[in-house]
């Protein structure tokens, strides 16, 4: 059977159901306002790249066009460098959830066990990235915890933030902590960009006179409507991406780091930004330019013209695919075993080989197996048969 | 010959007695007029606001909603954890596949008992009634939300 479940005949059949497109239409009409639908002009490219898949401590070449191996190569070379390159890695962790250490200790637990990781390993990164989500309810308790237990670790720390960070006190504590965004530097010949995209919702509380706790718990909900579609820019941080790059060689590696993904994947979940169509306009130029995000809790990639886009995981607990929108390059994770608090789980470590001078990403999931290699035991296997709806009553 | 005989006695005796019982039960009520005639369009509103109401109440015990909970008397999870949390729009619930074979619970398991499991263990709640109130507004929230997806019983 193809794991590519718009291949999927009895797939194709529900999809041009009455049904299902009235079920399509009745959720563009709650969440998607004029003017924020996918631009079709978008060429959504199946570039070929190189890829190594690592089983047991070998190397063996899997070459399967359209499939995210274990390690994603890529191709983002040092080329302009001055002085010699050389070889460095860095590590992401996002979206730990955490709840005061007395409602939950799970995902304290799994925080910690992300950074113990990190901290293992040898040589050490260079930096770690924290790609935001790192309380649950924007509770200054809970981002105290996480930043504790990340300050355990001694190496260079950057952030962004995600909603559940801010939408408590709009973002006060989260930028006393961690400061603001955005911010680039750049790092042995690659630029590093990390972007807000989540403060810039549109005032849906004011009006009905929410107190900050159920602002938050509104936008802690990620299929609640009342948010909208929050995920965004703005026009100063687009603004700001285009400055960033403008003295940058078109052909030269940029890192972008965002909370959510600069496409659109699903917008009801704000798998996206809703500017997302702006950004790629400003990058558009660049061939060497690489964004990695949060949010979505999956192994996620997608190629969109020039720019490559890697979802990471979260430590805390995996979404399931979205019932529509996985991108076609996206080679899915194995489907999870919810009785495991660590299964389908962990943070992301990414070298930068000056040999090869190539990108390498891994998924640090904690199990042995993380890609799917037969529908069954895919994550988006129910995809093709599952047709969801928005919650009643606009909620 | 004999045997034959008291065979048939008995056979008479049962069938007086069957015959006497009849006569003394009384007549079981019968259900209000139930499919005996045409439905107005009010009642068929009023099946379909019920529906919607039970829709609406699992709809926020789905989501944590600490009050319902509270009025229904159930405990469906003391992590913080809700159920949208892994399952938002009721996704990979899965009601158009069971019963079927659930490997968690390693046996032949209904919705119901798949509801209670994710209480139990990753919620680390409290089961609930299978045949209570919370339970059915939980099912009819998630059917509701999965209403477009075609029936696949036992599929995995």
């Amino acid at each position: 059977m193809s794991l590519d479940h718009h291949h999927d005949e009895h797939g194709d059949k529900l999809l041009g159901s009455d049904d299902f497109q009235q079920a399509r239409r009745e959720m563009r009409r709650v969440l998607w306002r004029p003017g924020l639908r996918a631009d079709t002009q978008v060429s959504i490219t199946r570039r070929i790249f190189i890829h190594r898949a690592l089983l047991g401590g070998t190397a063996a070449a899997a070459a399967t066009a359209g499939w995210l191996p274990r390690i994603n190569t890529m191709d983002m070379a040092f080329a302009q460098e001055a002085g010699p390159p050389s070889t460095f890695r860095f590590a992401w962790i996002s979206d730990t959830h955490l709840y005061p250490k007395e409602v939950n200790t799970r995902f304290v637990e799994k925080a910690v066990r992300a950074v113990n990781d990190v901290k293992a390993m040898d040589p050490p990164p260079d930096f770690l990235i924290f790609g935001g989500d790192l309380a649950q309810l924007g509770d200054p308790v809970e981002l105290k915890l996480g930043a504790e237990i990340i300050n355990e670790l001694d190496v260079r720390k950057v952030f962004i933030p995600g909603e559940h960070d801010w939408y408590l006190d709009m973002g006060k504590t989260w930028n006393e902590l961690f400061g603001t965004s955005p911010w680039t530097f750049d790092h042995k010949g690659v630029r590093f960009i990390g972007l807000d995209t989540v403060s810039r919702a549109m005032d849906f509380w004011t009006a009905r006179n929410m107190t900050p706790t159920e602002r938050m718990a509104a936008m802690a909900t990620l299929d609640g409507a009342l948010g909208g579609a929050w995920a965004g820019l703005g026009r100063e941080q687009l603004d700001f991406l285009d400055r960033t790059l403008s003295d940058w060689g078109t052909d030269r590696p940029v890192v972008i780091f965002s909370h959510n993904p600069l496409y659109e994947y699903y917008p009801p979940w704000n798998f996206w930004v809703r500017d997302w169509r702006e950004v790629h306009e400003i990058v558009k130029p660049y061939t060497k330019i690489t964004n990695i995000h949060g949010h979505t809790h999956q192994v996620l990639y997608n190629e969109i013209g020039a720019m490559r886009s890697i979802g990471m995981l979260a430590t805390s607990w995996p979404w399931p695919y979205a019932p529509e929108g996985v991108p076609k390059l996206t080679r899915p994770m194995l489907r999870v075993d919810p009785g495991d608090p660590f299964d389908g789980v962990g943070w992301g470590q990414i070298t930068f080989n000056a040999d090869n001078q190539h990108v390498e990403h891994e998924y640090m999931m904690w199990r042995k197996d993380i890609l799917a290699t037969s529908q069954v035991d895919s994550g988006t296997g129910d995809n093709p048969t599952t047709f969801l709806s928005p919650r009643p009553d606009g909620r | 010959m004999r045997a034959t005989r008291s065979s048939w006695v008995a056979l008479l005796a049962g069938l007086c007695l069957a015959g006497g019982t009849w006569l003394v039960l009384p007549e079981p009520p019968r259900p209000a007029l139930a499919h005996k005639e045409p439905h107005t369009s009010e009642q068929l509103k009023l099946f379909q606001d019920l529906f919607m109401e039970q829709v609406g109440i699992g709809d926020l015990l789905f989501h944590g909603d600490a009050e319902t909970e509270r009025r229904l008397g159930v405990t469906l999870s003391k992590t913080g954890w809700a159920c949208a949390m892994c399952h938002p729009y009721a996704s990979d619930t899965h009601p158009a596949q069971f019963p079927k074979w659930q490997e968690q619970m390693s046996k032949f398991a209904t919705l119901r008992d798949m509801i209670n499991w994710c209480i139990e263990k990753p919620n680390e709640g409290e089961a609930i009634d299978p045949d209570g109130p919370a339970m059915k507004a939980l099912e009819a929230y998630i059917t509701w939300s999965n209403r477009n997806s075609p029936l696949q019983p036992g599929v995995h």
